[in-house]
């Protein structure tokens, strides 16, 4: 990110006139009903407990009290809706010159800019009530932590898919200048890659490291109960049962029909049940990317995979959901999913390396180094560091990007494209320095993947320290956006001509990313 | 100080000033001063017979340990200022430092999000700075702490000019 800066918040005037709009009068409420149903509880709550204990369902002494609830309620009702009338009147945005703004506030003023050109990536969230109203939420993402820069709620869903349309045509250079400015994009065609069965999303759930975790527990609670001849035991179980049947809930609800698809924008995730979301990561604006089996999935051959991407934010934050680019999925599924992200995997026989990423396993009698299928793996005088990893703990650096792999029962293989490396650091211990191995450290921006090469024989892990900063430097300098349509362009031939139809796009593409990466 | 193992081959270490030690010091000082009379509270209280729980023997254990941890720190502290360096090389700039967990980091120039120099009180008395780096990843902590003030200063431009000719996107 440049020292320019991508989101100012200031009360600057307003700098550019006209096209100023405002989101959905609807919203407030939508955004605003637990607001609502709070006053609805508070008043039903009384009612409905009067209910349970078996009195009439209206207070005796409601006729003394009835002007003063009427009129308690009125008010409250009126500062409430009041407070939503004022909040949409002065909510507006506005997208000219290169900029998103937002004005919001009533008594505290925001006004918030961000450079479309910064974008990270930009969602349509749609909750279940937004939904019944054909309502949708924008978010737009720059590289910062966590909270989203740019939040427009709510829009009907045709406006927010053009706007995003818009937004991003000029993120990538399409359209630029104020002679377009009122020009609307035509919506990026778009080709589906991938989708996940719910049949595969519901055992994937059922055989997850949650599920072992909640068997062993429940098997411990059996046990004391039996020890302890103490049935009320399992009164106390009822809240963490329905926390349980909450977690696994908002699972299913989250990966339902989840569909990935590419377009020129970028790659298209879409999945939920209740709550619809749709995100779009514009290329080569992955960080990082992790493929992980839990032990119990392996005997479907099921993987899941997670990435990093600036202004998603860590784990534990509000966008740490929306970094996962495929639920669970086959290892063909996961093949795809690679060759849209890393298009170039810059190998001869990606498919042979990634497997043996994802699956691969040394011979342990010979430590050559490299191991046969390219990784090199912990030395075997390290064994003992890793008695069960250490013929899969390993490394292998494309052209393109530095794979890792580790865990032999928690296999997992982490992907750092060269050009998104930040910085590197090597770490050893004192046992680490009497067995000479040495952890290498890739830093990425905050998200679920954390890339870490574990116990590399020294020579190879300063080897790679040395050469990894050079191989950066040199992919920061190549990488263009318009390589990555070309090269998925053969899954997706609709799309390719898409592009072709708008010859003008490819220079300013290409500028773009000059910009953006050189 | 000799180079250890995982240091890249060729690279000359420029260390930090030795009057960094007094900074460290002082803040050992504090840290485990203030630890170390919290915790002979209890034997003072079981000794003057205001307290009948912990026994005497376990209100002497926790301090003693705890000093002799302190003292063993104490020891360490020289050797550990002068296991930091640093180098400055055509398109990174490398940071090293411990001893017996050994940490060495490389930032390239056109990464730098921002730099920092930082002064505390102790600091600012030696004539002394912390160079904080920046990248866009929070695990990066790039710390150089117990630079001459001239020398934090000429760092800091230097990493600045160079990051503004290297500059890349995310």
């Amino acid at each position: 990110m440049s020292p320019g800066g991508s989101v100012a918040v200031g009360l600057r005037d307003e700098t550019v006139d006209g096209d100023w709009r405002r989101v959905h009068p609807a919203s407030p409420f939508v955004r605003g009903w637990v607001a609502l149903a709070a006053v609805g509880y508070f008043f039903g709550r009384d009612a409905f407990e009067r209910v349970l204990q078996g009195r009439e369902f209206v207070d005796p002494t409601l006729n003394s009290r009835a002007p003063w609830l009427l009129a308690g309620g009125a008010v409250l009702l009126l500062l409430t809706v009041g407070g939503f009338i004022l909040s949409w009147y002065f909510t507006r945005f506005q997208v000219a010159e290169g900029y998103v703004r937002v004005n919001t506030g009533f008594l505290f003023k925001q006004q918030r800019q961000a450079r479309l050109d910064r974008v990270q990536a930009i969602d349509i969230v749609q909750p279940l009530l937004a939904r019944i109203f054909g309502l949708a939420e924008l978010k737009f993402e720059v590289a910062d932590a966590g909270e989203s820069a740019v939040r427009l709620a709510y829009l009907p869903v045709d406006q927010a898919k053009q706007l995003r349309a818009t937004i991003l045509a000029r993120a990538a250079g399409v359209v630029s200048g104020p002679e377009a400015a009122g020009e609307e994009m035509p919506e990026a065609p778009e080709h589906v890659v991938l989708s996940v069965p719910p049949g595969r999303l519901i055992g994937s759930l059922l055989l997850s490291e949650q599920t072992v975790g909640i068997l062993l527990g429940a098997a411990a609670v059996v046990g004391v109960s039996v020890l302890m001849d103490n049935q009320a035991i399992f009164l106390a179980l009822i809240p963490a049962v329905l926390g349980i049947g909450a977690a696994y809930w908002s699972s299913f609800n989250k990966g339902y029909n989840f569909t990935a698809a590419i377009s020129p924008d970028g790659i298209r995730l879409r999945y939920g049940l209740l709550d619809t979301q749709a995100q779009t990561l514009p290329p080569g604006r992955i960080q990082a990317l992790m493929v992980a089996q839990p032990p119990i999935w392996r005997i479907f051959g099921w993987y899941r995979m997670h990435v990093n991407v600036a202004g998603y934010g860590a784990a534990g934050t509000e966008g740490a959901g929306r970094t996962m680019l495929l639920p669970v999925g086959l290892k063909a599924d996961v093949m795809r999913m690679m060759s849209l992200v890393l298009p170039d995997p810059g190998v001869d026989d990606p498919g042979k390396v990634f497997t043996a990423g994802l699956t691969g396993l040394a011979r342990g009698a010979r430590s050559a180094v490299p191991s046969e299928d390219g990784f090199v793996v912990t030395p075997r005088r390290a064994r003992l560091l890793a008695p069960l990893g250490w013929r899969r703990n390993g490394f292998f650096a494309t052209r393109t990007a530095l794979l890792i792999r580790s865990g032999r029962w928690w296999r997992t293989l982490v992907v750092v494209p060269h050009q998104r490396t930040q910085s590197m650091a090597l770490h050893q211990g004192p046992l680490a320095r009497r067995f000479r191995v040495a952890d290498l450290v890739l830093h990425t921006t905050a998200g679920p993947v954390s890339p870490r090469v574990f116990q590399a024989g020294v020579e190879q892990a300063v080897a790679l320290f040395d050469h990894q900063a050079a191989r950066a430097r040199e992919a920061r300098k190549r990488q263009t956006s318009e390589q990555w349509l070309a090269q998925v362009a053969p899954q997706a031939p609709e799309v390719a001509a898409a592009v072709k139809s708008q010859p003008q796009s490819s220079p300013s593409l290409q500028q773009q990313e000059d910009r953006q990466d050189g | 100080m000799p180079t250890a193992a995982i240091d890249p081959p060729g690279v000359q270490w420029l260390r930090v000033s030795p009057k960094y030690v007094t900074v460290r010091l002082v803040e050992w000082a504090i840290g485990n001063l203030v630890l170390l009379v919290i915790l002979s509270l209890p034997l003072l209280f079981v000794l003057l017979g205001w307290w009948r729980w912990p026994p005497l023997w376990l209100a002497i254990t926790v301090p003693a340990v705890m000093l002799g941890l302190a003292l063993w720190r104490l020891v360490l502290i020289p050797r550990q200022v002068r296991a930091i360096g640093y180098a400055e090389r055509d398109d990174d700039l490398l940071i090293r430092r411990g001893i017996f967990f050994q940490r060495t980091m490389v930032v390239p120039y056109g990464r730098m999000q921002y730099v920092d120099v930082a002064v505390g009180p102790v600091e600012r008395s030696l004539g002394l700075c912390t160079l904080k780096l920046h990248t866009a990843s929070a695990g990066t902590h790039a710390h150089l702490p117990g630079l001459p003030a001239e020398e934090g200063a000429r760092l800091r431009e230097q990493l600045s000019a160079r990051g503004e000719a290297r500059l890349a996107g995310l």
